[in-house]
């Protein structure tokens, strides 16, 4: 059997910014998967993702992108990889037109005819000022930008973020459509954990620098479960299966990290799915 | 790094506009000035001074070449504005996007000194076109002369860009206009320090002759005019050692601070 090959991978990398550090964070991205990258605003998801592209040094740590340190010539590895930024840094001046020019003269494998074929299929007008646009439509076009130049993989920092669902939903099909591809691969931050759960294969959750979960995302909603029961009956609750808890007016409600555990341990008490929101949130409470 | 280049140049695009209104500019009024120095109202005047002993004939042509230099320098200084490119980008957030594109840092740094020095050139060429016609329609400056201005006034357009530059990365975004001043500043403390013994002499000579209403003695000017003509060389050395210097430091704070280009 092939080995995964894992388009990115992060080891023990750090950055202190003295009043905050991204501290020893570890995980990797396989080929042909789309990672959801989530964790609350400041949790450094941007930072790990500016790590990434070498936008900022690291203190420390090794990153990998497509099995080649990014210490070495990081520049040509950035011709495989499309980037989408929570906004559009594109000059406000610059048409889908400018856009092209400039773009084709910086990026080897860059596709003009398909640059224009997506601005066609996503409704955005290539003589229009791009200042002009929307959120959701700079939002296509940065993406229409990403991927022209044939990428492989797509790294994108709260995109869907202050869009309306339609629009949200549009992103989510052409991020689909782009890993029809099987070595095309996705890492998507966002803390709008509902896109995540229509697209993403795995996840990685940080919070406070810190990666607190990592792995499939089936197997992390299957694993993880909301329990529920009465304030006195929590004590019996085995500490190792809490990851924590919140009291209401009519109860306790505890995020187990094992369901099945919980479930055989405790069957007279209810257990439900949990969401990928709700784990987070209980992973944040956790502290 | 082309398409760096390109989206540069789309910045100075309202720039370009002056740029190209003002090439067009220079040319009507210089060709309209060595008309008028020839056979007009500019060559009675310099003719009644000259008989009345308020100018000497040397005073008469180095004016008419001083007005000539302000012409030469208009062309490249109207493009030379690198600030507004570091203006555009920070408003636009663009160092983001330029630190995911397959551009080193090094090349990143380097396009911005390749924009404005090729529209130097563009600015230069236009001069050179105009110092021909003109070189042949008057004898106020030879061609030779002409061309030394050119040089000199090109190379301190340089010189001063490469400052812009160099405090633009320095300063980080939002900060253009501190690097704009402290340019210009740097620019007229060289000037100053290295014609300290001379700006001292005329400064005494001014206050020793104060209440006799006399400015002292101008053959400094004429002086600095001979030697931009006639060693322009010394400009381009020294533009060329500055941009080297500015680019090099350059490149090592990027490398230092990271996203500000």
């Amino acid at each position: 059997m092939d080995d995964i090959k894992n388009v990115i991978e992060l080891r023990n990398v750090t950055k202190d910014y003295g009043d905050f550090k991204l501290d020893n964070v570890s995980f990797s991205v396989p080929e042909g998967s789309v990672c959801g990258f989530i964790g609350q605003n400041g949790a450094g998801k941007t930072t790990t993702i500016n790590l990434m592209l070498d936008v900022i040094k690291r203190d420390a740590g090794e990153i990998e992108l497509f099995g080649k340190s990014i210490d070495h010539d990081s520049a040509s590895l950035r011709e495989d990889i499309g980037v989408v930024f929570d906004e559009m840094g594109f000059h406000e001046f610059m048409t889908g037109i400018d856009l092209n020019i400039m773009m084709k003269n910086i990026y080897k494998n860059w596709d003009e005819e398909l640059f224009f074929s997506y601005l066609k299929e996503f409704s955005l007008p290539a003589k229009k000022k791009c200042g002009s646009f929307s959120r959701g439509m700079r939002m296509k076009l940065q993406i229409a930008v990403a991927i022209s130049h044939h990428a492989k993989l797509l790294i994108m920092d709260e995109p869907t973020s202050g869009l309306d669902p339609i629009v949200r939903n549009e992103m989510i099909n052409i991020f689909r459509e782009f890993v029809l591809e099987e070595d095309h691969t996705i890492l998507l931050s966002s803390h709008i954990t509902g896109d995540l759960e229509k697209l993403a294969d795995e996840v990685v959750f940080i919070n406070g620098g810190r990666i607190v979960l990592a792995g499939n995302k089936d197997e992390i909603l299957e694993k993880h479960g909301l329990l529920k029961c009465k304030k006195d009956e929590l004590e019996i609750i085995s500490d190792s299966l809490i990851v924590s808890s919140e009291m209401g007016n009519f109860g306790v409600e505890v995020l187990v990290n094992d369901r099945y555990a919980a479930s055989k341990l405790y069957p007279n008490m209810v257990i439900e799915p949990a969401t990928l929101e709700q784990i987070m949130i209980y992973y944040v409470n956790r502290g | 790094m082309k398409g760096l280049i390109i989206k540069d140049v789309m910045c100075l695009k309202k720039q370009l506009m002056i740029f190209a209104y003002v090439l067009i500019g220079v040319l009507v009024v210089s060709v309209m000035y060595v008309l008028s120095a020839r056979f007009g109202n500019i060559a009675l005047a310099g003719k009644e001074m000259l008989a009345t002993d308020q100018l000497s004939g040397i005073d008469v042509k180095n004016l008419g070449s001083i007005a000539l230099v302000l012409f030469m320098l208009l062309p490249p200084a109207t493009v030379c504005d690198m600030v507004n490119v570091f203006e555009a980008d920070g408003k636009a957030g663009f160092h983001k996007v330029a630190a995911s594109l397959p551009v080193s840092l090094r090349k990143r740094v380097l396009s911005k000194y390749l924009t404005i020095y090729t529209l130097f050139l563009i600015g230069a060429f236009v001069d050179i076109l105009i110092a021909v016609l003109l070189s042949g329609i008057t004898d106020l400056i030879t061609l030779k002369d002409f061309l030394g201005i050119i040089v000199s006034s090109v190379s301190v357009m340089c010189i001063y860009s490469a400052f812009v530059i160099f405090f633009c990365i320095l300063l980080g975004c939002g900060k253009e206009m501190y690097a704009q001043i402290l340019s210009i500043v740097t620019m007229l403390l060289v000037v100053i320090i290295i014609n300290f013994n001379t700006i001292k002499g005329i400064i005494i000579s001014i206050v020793k002759s104060g209440e006799e209403d006399s400015v002292g003695d101008i053959s400094f000017i004429w002086n600095m005019l001979d030697f931009i003509k006639e060693r322009s060389y010394v400009f381009l050395i020294a533009a060329v050692f500055n941009s080297v210097a500015s680019f090099v430091l350059s490149w090592i704070i990027a490398e230092r601070k990271r996203g500000v280009i």
